[in-house]
């Protein structure tokens, strides 16, 4: 192929996952991969698969952004943007209206709030500790040697209201142990660890006005997070159709803006770092946004 | 939004070198005044009444200056662990913990710095509790390890307005501090030059003062981190002569950049506001990734806890009362945020950075709601960050530079 494409690829704690678009803001391709000791061998590795599914080459990549923790090690990046701005893109790219978005990654928790022009008013992250975050579940599920697909499916059958109330994953661990030789159902203690995630998410929102959408890998593998997160938000939240995607699709568009402002990028099958003619502004600008509705390029939620 | 890694080059500050030999006589000065028997040596808070310590004719050591010694030095999570293992929580001030951890280690920084044991052992530990109670724990310690007299002062705090009252309150309590030291160690007070040191003092504060507000010009001359290593002298030096000289090459200096143009950071593009304590362990890291934003932190809070206001030549013991209490960490939240709104005009600040030191909530402004009170009532960006004065543990690297370069793109934002 010899589209010109553009790549978000955001290095995780966790997973490297990456994005590729069209220059009409279109999926093309995407992967996510543990990341593992190595950002830039993660990047390579999910970069590949994409280009393979979007069955295209690497020389057709037009500009790369790279975000997540390991952003500084993404070779092909041209620039680095953190994940809350890249967060913010990709959330307000599927959901215009959205006001306020909660990612809950591996190492981190990050609610971002957004003005109603789009621009960010206010992001927090959660403090030094895994309370609240990925690596909360998986070490908890550690512990308990069961796989977290099986304690999401667990927690989905919980009847009760049932919370981990410890402020501290190693204390929440320990509470888990109690509760279990209390005798708790399993229903129950799984699904009270997701609200005591949820709690910690509430605590970090300082605005509830507007819908809320939630990204990351969290929420994208574990029915569960959402279920604890509309009990604890009392409202219902978008989930995207890409959730764990969602800073690597935000990248992605930011790449094509740089592209379409003349400030990155290189030109087809060249090595060249700055852009000599803009291209056109993109087609199929759309209500929902300006690359088209989100049931056009991803299908509805 | 950030661009792939650059490296911006700072400007030196061509006093440095001056500082530094100052420092070094300082603390040669009072390892020679601790050894010596015909001189006596003074602990003090770093805004307490080093003033009369002075006039009495003792060296003034600040255990503070010492704890941020061993922050900057990145050893204070050494040492935390040996004072709470002697029940000091580890969750209250990291300056102590650290000082009385490293005392415990016979470990001091100044051994490397300047060639001194560490510490001049104490004749008597002053303290005033206009900045925190920890102080007089602090210093009970030592005065129990060394066997030496503790006295302090401990003003009205929490105060919105400061009456005439509250003054005269302290202004007493300082006057039997100079009693208690006149009983204690058979001296007499000469008033005349309490008078000289306060004037000394305050003219030294002004100075500071002034070097300060060289940063509303655009660009900025100076940054607070600039700030946090040229303000030693105003505090540990304060009611010196040299001092005073220190600050006048110094304040020249920053005239002439100002004249010159000639920015702290260079192609200025964000003016930020630094509240609460310093990272002491980050401070180079936080130094260079705000210079390679392109960001100046213009003001703080922190370097401007020793700009006290002129003294006219009256009564001194009432300049110091008035000067200690009316400090920013002394008064009510109502206080704190109006004196905020005004630093954010002056130096046209386009955000403000609030960090929640962990063992430092006296000197800790995010956890009563001002930083949203300061962003939904003003519209000041502001972020917080969690971290910790001296105690590393508390900070996350990664986590902070990702929110100090999202809080950039945030400002990139608004001014698009």
């Amino acid at each position: 192929m010899s589209e010109r494409l553009f790549v978000g690829i955001d290095a995780g704690s966790s997973a490297t996952k990456c994005v590729v678009l069209d220059e009409r803001g279109r999926l093309m391709g995407k992967h996510v991969s543990a990341s593992g000791f190595d950002f830039a061998e993660a990047a390579e590795t999910v970069l590949s698969r994409s280009l393979l599914e979007a069955e295209s080459e690497r020389d057709d990549v037009t500009c790369c952004v790279s975000t997540g923790y390991g952003r500084g090690r993404v070779p092909l990046a041209h620039r680095q943007v953190t994940e809350i701005t890249c967060h913010a893109r990709g959330a307000r790219e599927w959901y215009p209206q959205v006001r306020s978005i909660i990612d809950i990654g591996g190492q981190d928790t990050k609610v971002i709030h957004v003005n109603s022009d789009g621009r960010m008013a206010e992001y927090r992250m959660n403090s030094k500790c895994a309370a609240g975050t990925g690596t909360f579940l998986e070490s908890i599920a550690l512990k308990l040697g069961v796989p977290l697909r099986e304690i999401d499916e667990l927690a989905m059958k919980c009847v009760t209201d049932t919370v981990i109330n410890s402020y501290c994953t190693v204390f929440a661990g320990t509470e888990v142990i109690e509760r279990i030789k209390a005798g708790q159902p399993r229903e129950d203690i799984s699904m009270g660890l997701f609200r005591s995630i949820a709690s910690r998410v509430v605590e970090m929102l300082s605005s509830r006005s507007g819908p809320i959408a939630v990204t990351g890998g969290v929420v994208a593998h574990c029915r569960a997070m959402v279920r604890a997160l509309e009990e604890a938000l009392e409202t219902e939240v978008l989930l995207p159709p890409l959730p764990q995607h969602a800073g690597a699709y935000g990248a992605a568009l930011i790449a094509i803006g740089d592209w379409e402002a003349g400030k990155g990028g290189r030109q087809i099958g060249g090595g060249d770092t700055t852009i000599s003619t803009p291209l056109d502004p993109p087609l199929g600008r759309g209500e929902a946004g300006p690359h088209g509705s989100v049931s056009e390029r991803f299908g509805a939620k | 939004m950030q661009s792939k890694a650059t490296t911006v080059q700072r400007v030196e500050i061509k006093a440095q070198a001056r500082l530094r030999s100052l420092l070094k006589d300082y603390f040669v000065n009072l390892d020679s005044a601790a050894t010596d028997p015909a001189r006596k040596v003074a602990w003090c808070t770093s805004v307490g009444p080093c003033e009369i310590l002075t006039a009495f004719g003792f060296e003034v050591f600040f255990p503070e200056n010492h704890g941020a010694m061993l922050g900057a030095k990145k050893v204070s999570h050494r040492f935390v662990p040996r004072a709470v293992g002697v029940g000091y929580s580890a969750e209250t001030c990291s300056y102590m913990n650290s000082d009385i951890g490293a005392a415990l280690a016979g470990y001091s920084p100044l051994q490397e710095a300047y060639g001194i044991a560490g510490p001049p052992k104490p004749d008597v530990l002053v303290y005033s509790t206009n900045q925190c109670r920890e102080v007089q724990d602090w210093w009970y310690f030592f005065g129990r390890r060394h066997d030496t007299p503790v006295m302090g002062v401990c003003p009205p705090g929490h105060l919105g307005e400061v009456t005439e009252e509250h003054i005269a309150f302290v202004r007493g309590r300082l006057l039997a501090l100079i009693q208690q030291i006149e009983t204690r160690f058979d001296l007499r007070l000469d008033w005349d030059r309490l008078r000289e040191v306060v004037a000394l003092s305050s003219r030294a504060s002004g100075l500071w003062r002034e070097l300060l507000e060289t940063a509303r010009s655009h660009p900025s001359p100076l940054t607070f981190f600039d700030g946090l290593i040229h303000m030693a002298p105003v505090i540990v030096m304060r009611g010196s002569q040299q001092a005073v000289d220190y600050y006048e090459e110094l304040l020249t200096e920053m005239q002439d950049r100002v004249r010159d143009g000639v920015a702290a950071v260079p192609d200025e593009r964000f003016r930020l506001y630094w509240e609460g304590m310093p990272v002491w362990p980050k401070i180079r890291e936080l130094s260079e990734k705000f210079l390679n934003l392109h960001a100046v932190i213009a003001a703080s809070t922190y370097c401007n806890s020793w700009a006290f206001e002129e003294y006219d030549g009256g009564d001194p013991l009432w300049w110091m009362a008035k000067t200690a209490t009316e400090i920013f960490i002394n008064r009510d939240e109502q206080t704190k945020e109006v004196f905020l709104l005004d630093m954010f005009r002056r130096f046209d600040i386009d955000g403000a950075i609030f960090h929640n030191a962990r063992t430092c909530p006296n000197n800790t402004n995010s956890r009563f709601g001002m930083a949203q009170r300061l962003r939904e009532r003003h519209e000041t960006p502001v972020l917080v960050i969690d971290g910790d004065l001296s105690d590393v543990r508390f900070f996350s690297t990664a986590q902070t530079m990702t929110n100090i370069e999202a809080f950039i793109e945030q400002l990139e934002e608004r001014k698009r």
